[in-house]
């Protein structure tokens, strides 16, 4: 195996030193990046130039490096994670972008994700609406046996494809209408389809949903933009299942 | 100063009963006159917080990531142990004792391992009950495996992000409280400084990662549950943001720092692929169950695996240990590995790798049964080396992946600073040299479900704590202290970056202090670390200021800290002249190279204290006594 | 139902999605009576004065309205904080493959249909067809402007309900994984179905000279 050629890039980052701050994109030459490397390496590589520069290191989000902790975003060439399908921008490597191209980074955009910094934003809205309702009340001590409830093995698997949701926020940043429908609908979905969940069905279907609304969020026009930009390749059969969740809730 | 463990008397099965019966309870209604100060919100820190809100405490959470969810123990795989005994196969709650108690190489404390075994069946009762969405049977029972080696089936799992929804489960009971008002949450937050008021933990400084402000918080208590120092070593499964500043700065306040030494290295991980390499990804280790492992006969064989014909290869699992081949334990994998390519005989561009060929398994069951055994690790794989598995061998490597040394605690959490208690990966307490696959998980939960809602309890209601206030002149020099630490680090000036220097510190572990360890290495690196550490506080160079968002500067006063740990690792692998569990000295060996340990003299727990800047710290030993099992010596042969 | 209902983004997606499938019957209803204009003058005459003399039909013209009415009032409501929703544009989108020709141009489709409603109603609910409206449809149609704007209007249709009716299934929540790819499938046949069923009655009376 011989040493893979380095490449170069030409890149347009948003930047912008804050929420009040109008932001603008700076451009910036990289060069000796491996096509092994991470997109988010590079960006490393990029920052660790700007220090030696004695220029502000470019703010993104970025965790786990492993598509799970849904910290990492940006949009990437118009794509939210970039151009793969199913994966998280953390695990986008640089062999999908040929030497010598121009790459146009930039945040989510959503009045619901207010900007924080260059490709960092906001994203505390999931949080209220998770708190709104997301979750089954049940204090520490007070659970039965694991094995009291049977529950099918494809209920499980169903609600287990709704529950890996990594709340990443693309499917906001993909959607026309930076519409929250997919996230929450993945969380109401998980709780409906399980038996721990029916006690407060109705209730949290009504409450996510008002959250969601109250946060700024865009309404849902079924394009199905957020599906495809899914790191999980979560379904919007879990927003169908919403829709019918609320209007259950709503008749009674 | 003497350890006391405060292990309660009496019969092994009992002594937690007997202890939540003896401790003293707070009165329900005054619950609510107590501030709890909660860092870190994984495993342990949101299941904690939690349930300390429910009790009535008002709790405030900080969290160094942007919400909650997001901490390190989302991105755990494999699953989580319990006793249940579903499958009826022999497990109960004194055999998963004995194995976590083995596991560990006998180097953690009988009670508080007994503990988490007895509590290890409620966590997974909590967590159904919270929604997670465990594998079921056909029937509609939960499933189990076996993990890791056990003999027992008793892992629980939720496909492989087990401890994704087991945190999402917590962060659900989290914010639910949040929604009630007995839980305020702090993101973008990092602890900088804790306060101490009459020898007591009261507060904490920290950095608002947004605005820059250094904010002062007061309470009657504060838990660390901010994870394992695994990124010491630059690259490791950790995530970017994981660090040792939360327990470090609690070090230095008085905290014991117990076992340092103990760092698990995973056998099954992609390997580096360059110089940019920011983090390491594991992949599952049932891959060895079907995949064999070999390196070329030949040194620097230049040739692709699919031209070296079967009588040049070595598959040296197989060849040295006939009975378990490539299934022994992951620090015997991780070791051997490291064996080949020092010899020269690695493989890849790097030659930091061996192989781990499925050829035979595809031969022998078809594509379509590995891909359905394994097929999302095969996609993970191909997605990020560009490489087919299913057409040449995959590359593996091992890597950092837990630390089981932490900050000490006593068997109610607490560390040697009153108030100030530890719980998940960052204390030392249940794993002992080693820990086992689908432990970890469930000792975070343990220590924050079960055990934290009473010993906390015990604490505050056993002495009476005077009222401290954010304005209150400790504060004022915490704050002060920690502001100077920001300027100096922005003063030097200097040529090289943090992560430079990480990378650097990075090499002379993974090097001196890794998967063996030798005197003379560990000796060097003593030489060496200070040196770095120096050159750090006078060659560092950092752009943009304090008062706002600036990763370079975050990553600075992290690497100043790991610099600092960094030597105490080394330190304490050098006092330990024993081999255990995932501390190997080449010195203390088996005839078959096999770890051997030194009971009569290293049966302790090594707890470290700060003994002032630029001092080496003050060793403390806590003995350790086997009364409920039998102190045997492994072997793989 | 509770009075958040109107006011939430779902309940008013669901008014929007009712109405629209609602109007889609009311389209074959529609396309079933034109299409007797195939069958000659007297028998497309005697449905138009059958209709016309209906006791019925103010209440489902009025129906019609409010179906009308609520389609697109909703509609306009939900777009306008759509439009808020991002204040900040992207400067380079790219889609990663769910828009379809006709959700990307929902809102285009629906002005022109807006537009060709307001002239439809007005030639052929206002009108005076004296004694044979088949006449006057012929009359009408002989035009190669008005033809051309009707065949145009009803492509329009089609993008809309090509995107509309599967969308409207889904608001509704009616999604399963066996028949949802069937639904789509079917949503845009009816809609292309439909639409070229509708825009035969101009071709034919301009190109053929219908039957004179």
């Amino acid at each position: 195996m011989s040493e893979k050629a380095k490449r170069s890039y030409t890149l347009k980052v948003w930047r912008q030193r804050g929420p009040k701050d109008k932001g603008r994109f700076a451009q910036y030459q990289v060069s000796g990046i491996s096509p092994d490397a991470s997109f988010l390496e590079m960006l490393d590589v990029l920052n660790e130039e700007l220090i030696k520069r004695g220029e502000p290191v470019i703010a993104f989000d970025s965790d786990c490096r492993e598509g799970i902790c849904g910290m990492c975003s940006c949009v990437i060439n118009g794509q939210p994670h970039g151009p793969d399908n199913g994966s998280a921008t953390c695990e986008l490597h640089m062999r999908r972008f040929e030497d010598g191209s121009t790459i146009t980074v930039e945040p989510f955009r959503a009045r619901a994700f207010p900007p924080v910094k260059d490709l960092v934003v906001d994203r505390s809205a999931f949080d209220r609406i998770i708190a709104s309702g997301g979750y089954v009340s049940i204090n520490a001590g007070n659970a039965p046996d694991g094995n009291a409830l049977a529950i099918g093995h494809d209920t499980s698997e169903k609600a287990m494809d709704a529950a890996a949701c990594i709340g990443c926020g693309a499917c906001v940043a993909a959607c026309p209408n930076a519409a929250a429908m997919l996230f929450v609908s993945a969380k109401v979905s998980h709780l409906a389809l399980l038996p721990q969940g029916q006690p407060e069905r109705d209730a949290r279907a009504l409450a996510m949903s008002r959250t969601m609304d109250e946060a700024g969020f865009g309404n849902c026009s079924n394009e199905y933009e957020c599906e495809a930009a899914c790191p999980k390749e979560i379904k919007v059969s879990h927003i169908a299942l919403l829709n019918r969740e609320f209007l259950r809730a709503s008749l009674k | 100063m003497t350890l006391d463990g405060k292990i309660p008397a009496g019969a092994m099965a009992d002594k937690w009963d007997k202890h939540r019966f003896e401790l003293k309870l707070v009165n329900p209604a005054n619950k609510r006159k107590y501030d709890i100060l909660v860092v870190g919100t994984g495993l342990a820190g949101s299941s904690a917080a939690a349930s300390l809100a429910e009790l009535g405490y008002n709790v405030k959470v900080f969290c160094i990531q942007d919400s909650p969810r997001r901490a390190h123990s989302i991105a755990a795989q494999g699953g989580i142990n319990a006793a249940k005994n579903y499958p009826n196969d022999g497990d109960s709650v004194r055999r998963l004792f004995y194995d976590t108690v083995k596991g560990g190489d006998f180097r953690s404390r009988e009670a508080n391992v007994y503990r988490l075994a007895q509590v290890s069946n409620h966590i997974i009762d909590q967590c159904v009950a919270q929604g997670v969405p465990f594998a079921r049977e056909y029937g509609g029972t939960l499933s189990n495996r076996s993990f890791g080696g056990a003999q027992v089936s008793r892992t629980f799992y939720a496909r492989g992000q087990t401890g994704q929804q087991l945190l999402l489960g917590a962060y659900s009971s989290l914010m639910r409280q949040q929604a009630q008002g007995k839980i305020r949450i702090f993101p973008r937050r990092e602890l900088l400084e804790l306060v101490l008021v009459d020898g007591a933990a009261r507060g904490i400084v920290c950095r608002n990662l947004v605005t820059g402000a250094l904010e002062s918080y007061a309470g009657h208590a504060v838990l660390l549950c901010t994870g394992g120092y695994g990124q010491t070593f630059y690259l490791s499964t950790n995530a970017m943001a994981s660090n040792c500043s939360a327990a470090w700065r609690a070090h230095k306040h008085g905290a014991f720092f117990a076992n340092p030494c103990y760092t698990q290295i995973h056998p099954t991980c992609i390997p580096v692929s360059g110089e940019h390499q920011s983090k390491l990804t594991l992949m599952s280790e049932s891959l060895r169950n079907d995949g064999r492992v070999w390196v070329p006969k030949k040194k620097g064989d230049p040739r692709a695996p699919s031209q070296i014909p079967e009588e040049e290869r070595d598959y040296y699992l197989e060849r040295k240990y006939p009975s378990f081949g490539n299934l022994v334990p992951r620090d015997v994998a991780s070791r051997n590995a490291k064996q080949m390519t020092d010899a020269g005989r690695g493989v890849g561009e790097t030659g930091l790798a061996v192989y781990l060929d499925f050829a035979d398994a595809i031969a022998r069951l078809g594509a379509a049964a590995v891909r359905e055994k394994y097929g999302n690790l095969f996609d993970m794989y191909h997605h990020i080396t560009d490489e087919d598995p299913y057409k040449v061998p995959m590359r593996i490597y091992p890597a950092v992946h837990y630390t089981m040394g932490g900050l000490w605690v006593d068997y109610n959490l607490m560390t040697t600073i009153p108030g100030l208690f530890c719980l998940g990966e960052a204390n030392f307490s249940d794993h002992g040299a080693n820990r086992l696959g689908a432990s970890a998980l469930m000792q975070g939960l343990a220590d924050g479900y079960f055990i934290i809602p009473y010993t906390l309890g015990g604490y505050l209601a056993s002495g009476k704590l005077a009222a401290v206030n954010e304005g209150h002149q400790e504060f004022r020099a915490m704050e002060t202290a920690a502001e100077q630490r920001l300027k100096r680090l922005l003063s030097a000036n200097g040529k090289r970056t943090p992560v430079e220097f990480h990378r650097a510190l990075g090499r002379i572990l993974w090097d001196k202090c890794g998967m063996a360890r030798n005197a003379a290495g560990l000796k060097e690196a003593l030489r060496e670390i200070p040196r770095l550490r120096e050159e750090f506080w006078s060659d560092l160079k950092l752009s943009g200021d304090a008062d706002g968002m600036n990763g370079a500067l975050e990553r600075a006063g992290r690497v100043a800290d790991f610099l600092e740990l960094g030597e105490l690792l080394v330190r304490d692998a050098l006092n330990r002249e024993e081999s255990c569990g995932g501390h190997f000295r080449e010195e203390h060996q088996t005839p078959e190279g096999e770890a051997k340990r030194n009971d009569a003299d290293f049966s302790y727990v090594a707890a470290w204290e700060h003994a002032g800047e630029g001092k080496p710290q003050t060793l403390h030993k806590e003995p350790l006594a086997f009364e409920e099992t039998h102190l045997t010596q492994r072997s793989y042969a | 139902m509770g009075s958040g209902f109107f006011s939430s983004s779902i309940g008013r997606k669901i008014v929007v999605a009712l109405a629209g499938l609602l109007l889609c019957l009311f389209l074959v209803v529609h396309l079933a009576g034109n299409l007797l204009i195939f069958a000659g003058a007297p028998t497309f005459n005697h449905y138009a004065a059958a209709l016309e003399h209906n006791p019925l039909l103010p209440a489902a013209e009025i129906g019609l309205l409010a179906l009308f009415l609520l389609h697109i009032l909703f509609s306009l409501k939900l777009r306008w904080e759509n439009h808020r929703s991002r204040p900040v544009g992207y400067a380079e989108s790219a889609s990663k493959g769910g828009r379809t020709p006709g959700s990307r141009t929902m809102l285009v489709s629906a002005l022109l249909l807006l537009a060709f409603l307001a002239v439809h109603i007005k030639t052929f609910r206002f009108g005076h067809p004296g004694d044979s409206l088949y006449r006057m449809v012929m009359t009408w149609f002989s035009n190669p402007y008005y033809s051309a704007f009707y065949v145009l209007s009803m492509a329009a249709l089609a993008l809309h309900l090509s995107h509309g009716v599967q969308s409207g299934f889904q608001t509704l929540g009616l999604n399963h994984p066996r028949y949802t790819p069937i639904i789509r499938a079917l949503g845009v046949a009816f809609a292309v179905a439909l639409c070229t069923a509708f825009a035969a009655i101009p071709l034919w009376a301009l190109l053929a000279g219908g039957a004179r």
